[in-house]
């Protein structure tokens, strides 16, 4: 199989639609990572990575009920796949892995 | 009030959106908007909601492309029609070729607009300088002039505090002397408020420097013909402003050259404070005393009318010094608007001609409508006729589900394309060869841009009404046609079509009209050049001298000379310039065109004598005689001309004889009433003289020596009589050539669509005419047969279009020539046979083609 890499800003969402489980939507995706990193994310931006992710098998989706609040249009809900938790665990792994090589040395700076 | 997304954003989301991923995205749009509209309030939640709908354009949103069936018809359309343009190279050709010149004259007529229309608008201070004008009573008519009172000027800057600036203006003819160049010019005289008022930038030097009454700025044209190439600043310039007075000028700059669009111009530029030099005579506080013009600067164009309130003091001051002359009115004529009316002002600053530019446009546009019907008509009657080729082509694309309006849509799209393409073809023939070609006729330059923005909204629109013209006719006309009937073969037409043979009598009554026109444009010509002066201008000399002296010395040289006749001296000279005189009898006023000469110009220029005698040499008694032409009896109603006395200048004159009417200028200008006075040998300023034998060339070249030699310092000023007029007759010509190049246009387009009418219903018709071959039928049965469905119409057409264009060419005629030949009838007899012949050939041709055809290959077809 294939390694499918993902960009940073898709980790990003991958990672939210779990946080969020049950209610992971773009908008709500949206509010939780401008809140939780600070910056302002768009919310097509959000979904074009949602999509992206829903083609390479990492995320599943299915539509949700209805709400007046979106003029009685239905939302489309995400979960993680297996693949996609696998795609998460490996790429934190392969981050971990690289961070605890970094020598000791490395982070010794000399403070003159 | 409960709030919504903006509507149009909420449209065109759902335009491009894929269908299945609308409802979430919507909705998920529609949610952040209700979110913003709690946070931010309605504002900027719509901004914002519009601003995510233009974010969300992404190809994740979009409707599958490979899928749109709008693109891929439209697609197809254009495949389809680029192969039956391919298919029927002939008519794709008269198409292109009739759109594309009516297209290109389309553009001329917009370059011609729009530089009439933006003379003089370059001032920036267009709106707020104004030309002071006045009316006055002469002939018995209220009539405007563009001149004001020597005093006004001063007068008026001190008592109004609205006013700017003013400036006083006079213009006069001198002889400027640099080196070896001696030019006759006209300087302008001004205040150095001018360069102010008007936008006339400096290429070099300073404006303000025109405060120097020793500086001169000159014009670019002017700058170049003195100094070449070289720097003018600085140098110093000998005006004569008469034999007496000259004055040294030093160049302070040059003005650069004027646009293209302009009617205010001059030589050069001088202070006004040099009149004491150019008029000696001029009294600058005598109220009776005019200057050529004096313009005023407001602040805000509305106080002029109260400026306008307070000039009745003004009128009072001249009405006192000058009775006969009295002003009723004052007024004020901006810069923007001057150009315009300069029609119904007289002696005003501006080169006229807006009338004759305006009537030129109409016409201009008359005749692209005309060209712009032909071609129509052509692509109309085309596109009916193919269409019988095509019928199939539309039942088929009926049959799998294309509705009315979408062949509506194809078959304007196809016309459309033709459209294009003939624009692009049309704009560059316009601007290419139309308009450099309309600007060497006529001597001058529109400034044509190319890059105007306004030209491509024009093209936009002539696109549009040319495509929607020429194709929604025939759009709707096949569309009709039902499938099953096409299929059964039950459709016939292309033969008896009413629309296209109407569209076609339209055609030919066009074409008669233009033909006529061209015929008696050129006729006129001839007739115009053959027409009778009055009197005899072939063998006749003239030269201008500037005083006695000159004048009796010149003569002296000149009758030593074998080949010429009698010489003699005026003041004023036919073809030249006339002078004005007021004549009264009794309580009768009249206003009369003057010539002061003496006894022997009757012979030089063989004015033909009707009653009475011209004047006699050195007879005091006739220094109170006056010889009137005919037109003068006319007017005066006088009874019994010889004997009766006028008064002028409150003198008495007796009218001692009549001569035969002439024509003092160009036949654009009607015969006034004109008398001659007997000149007295000081005052004369041309000496004309009669040459025998046909020496004209070797007297005048004589002439010419003789002057240099008596007066190096004074440029030589004279011609031939029968030159006076210039470039009237050349302009004349080109009045026929433009004809005949817009009739041939015509006439090509009308033969060109006739052609194709004829050459596709033949086509269409190959069965039966090899059927009837076969059956025996001659060519002259053939082409009997061709005919006989056109003779009709022709006949119909060509009896309305033959009375139509003479009666429209004798309106046109009578309201643009003042003398023209007489409406003839050949000429509409000539449109009449060349159309005819048009035909027949046309017809000729495809039954030769018929003829040789194989009888077998013609059943063969479809």
């Amino acid at each position: 199989m294939s390694r499918d890499n993902i960009g940073e800003f898709e980790e990003l969402v991958l990672l939210t639609v779990g946080v969020l489980y049950d209610d992971a939507y773009a908008v709500a995706i949206t509010k939780e990572i401008s809140e939780q990193s600070g910056r302002a994310v768009n919310v097509s931006a959000v979904h074009k990575s949602l999509y992206r992710l829903e083609n390479k098998g990492m995320l599943k989706s299915r539509m949700g009920d209805p709400e007046s609040k979106r003029g009685g249009k239905r939302k489309r809900l995400f979960n993680i796949t297996p693949i996609g938790k696998k795609t998460l665990d490996e790429s934190i792994e392969l981050r971990n892995s690289l961070r605890n090589k970094i020598p000791d040395l490395a982070f010794k700076w000399d403070f003159i | 009030m409960e709030q919504k997304p903006p509507k149009a954003a909420q449209r065109f989301f759902k335009l491009y959106c894929k269908k299945n991923r609308y409802e979430e995205l919507e909705g998920d749009l529609q949610e952040l908007f209700y979110d913003n509209l709690e946070h931010y309030g309605p504002n900027k939640a719509k901004w914002l909601y519009v601003w995510d709908v233009l974010r969300c354009f992404q190809p994740y949103a979009w409707k599958n492309t490979q899928n749109n069936s709008t693109i891929i018809m439209f697609n197809n359309y254009y495949k389809t029609s680029y192969r039956s343009l391919m298919k029927n190279p002939l008519s794709s050709f008269i198409n292109l070729f009739g759109l594309s010149m009516a297209i290109g004259i389309c553009v001329l007529v917009y370059g011609f607009g729009k530089w009439y229309k933006t003379i003089d608008q370059h001032h920036t201070n267009k709106k707020v300088v104004f030309l002071s004008t006045f009316v006055a009573n002469r002939d018995g008519a209220d009539q405007k002039f563009g001149m004001a009172p020597a005093p006004l000027g001063e007068a008026i800057q001190s008592d109004f505090d609205q006013i700017k600036r003013v400036c006083r203006l006079e213009d006069k003819s001198v002889v400027v002397k640099f080196e070896d160049n001696v030019f006759h010019e006209q300087v302008r005289l001004v205040d150095p408020s001018f360069l102010d008022m008007f936008t006339f930038p400096l290429v070099i030097g300073n404006p303000g420097s025109l405060r120097d009454p020793n500086s001169i700025i000159l014009s670019q044209e002017m700058a170049i013909k003195y100094f070449g190439h070289e720097n003018p600043m600085g140098e110093e310039v000998l005006i004569k402003f008469d034999e007496k007075e000259g004055k040294a000028f030093k160049v302070t700059g040059v003005v650069e050259k004027f646009p293209d669009a302009s009617a205010i111009e001059f030589d050069c530029l001088i202070n006004f404070e040099n009149i004491k030099l150019a008029r000696p005579e001029l009294n600058l506080n005598d109220w009776a005393q005019f200057i050529k013009a004096t313009l005023i600067e407001v602040n805000d164009p509305k106080e002029v009318l109260a400026i306008k309130e307070g000039m009745d003091k003004y009128m009072d001051f001249q009405n006192k010094a000058d009775k006969d002359w009295a002003i009723s009115a004052f007024d004020f004529e901006s810069i923007e608007t001057l150009y315009e009316n300069a029609g119904q002002i007289r002696n005003h600053i501006t080169y006229g001609g807006y009338e004759s530019n305006h009537k030129s446009t109409i016409i201009l546009s008359i005749i692209a409508c005309f060209m712009l019907a032909l071609a129509c008509f052509n692509y109309i009657n085309i596109a009916i006729v193919t269409a019988a080729k095509r019928l199939k082509e539309i039942a088929v694309r009926k049959a799998i589900g294309a509705n009315k309006q979408l062949v509506v849509v194809q078959f304007l799209t196809e016309n459309m394309l033709v459209t294009s393409i003939a624009l692009l073809i049309g704009f560059l023939l316009g601007s290419q060869v139309f308009i450099p070609g309309f600007e060497q006729l006529n001597h001058f330059k529109m400034g044509f841009n190319i890059l105007d923005p306004n030209l491509f909204l024009f093209l936009g629109a002539v696109l549009l009404f040319t495509g929607l013209a020429s194709g929604l006719y025939p759009a709707f006309y096949i569309s009709r046609f039902h499938i099953v009937s096409i299929f059964k073969g039950q459709i016939r037409f292309g033969k008896n079509n009413m629309i296209t043979k109407v569209i076609l009598g339209f055609q030919l009554v066009l074409s008669c009209i233009t033909i006529v026109c061209a015929v008696m444009f050129t006729l006129n010509s001839n007739y115009l050049i053959n027409r009778s002066w009055g009197y005899q201008p072939n063998g006749a000399l003239y030269i201008k001298v500037h005083n006695q002296h000159a004048y009796e010395q010149m003569k002296a040289a000149m009758s030593s000379n074998p080949n010429v006749g009698s010489i003699a001296g005026s003041v004023q000279h036919i073809g030249k310039n006339h002078g004005n005189a007021i004549v009264k009898k009794g309580t009768k006023v009249y206003e009369v065109n003057e010539i002061k000469a003496n006894a022997a110009y009757k012979e030089v220029l063989d004015l033909k004598l009707m009653e009475g005698r011209f004047f006699i040499e050195n007879s005091t008694a006739d220094r109170n005689s006056i010889v009137v032409n005919r037109k003068f009896v006319e007017n005066t109603k006088v009874g019994n001309p010889i004997g009766a006395v006028y008064k002028i200048d409150s003198m008495d004159y007796q009218i001692v004889g009549v001569v035969e009417d002439f024509h003092m200028y160009s036949f654009f200008s009607n015969i006034e009433p004109t008398i001659f006075r007997l000149a007295q040998d000081h005052e004369v300023l041309h000496l004309s003289l009669k040459v025998t034998g046909g020496k004209e060339m070797e007297v005048y070249r004589n002439l010419q020596t003789q002057w240099a030699t008596l007066y190096p310092e004074i440029p030589f000023q004279g011609g031939h009589q029968d030159g006076v007029w210039g470039n009237y007759f050349e302009e004349i010509g080109n009045h026929a050539v433009f004809w005949n190049v817009i009739a041939m246009i015509a006439v090509v387009l009308a033969g060109l669509g006739l052609y194709g009418l004829i050459t596709l219903n033949v086509s269409g018709r190959v069965k039966e005419f090899s059927i009837r071959k076969l059956l025996g039928a001659k060519s002259s049965n053939l082409a009997n047969n061709i005919v006989r469905q056109y003779v009709v119409l022709f006949v119909l057409a060509l009896g309305v279009g033959g009375p139509l264009s003479y009666f429209l060419i004798d309106f046109f005629f009578n309201s643009v020539y003042t003398y023209h030949v007489p409406m003839s009838l050949y000429s509409v007899l000539f449109a009449v046979l060349l159309l005819v012949v048009v035909l027949v050939a046309t017809v000729l041709s495809q039954v030769r083609k018929t003829n040789k055809s194989n009888v077998v290959e013609g059943l063969r077809t479809e």
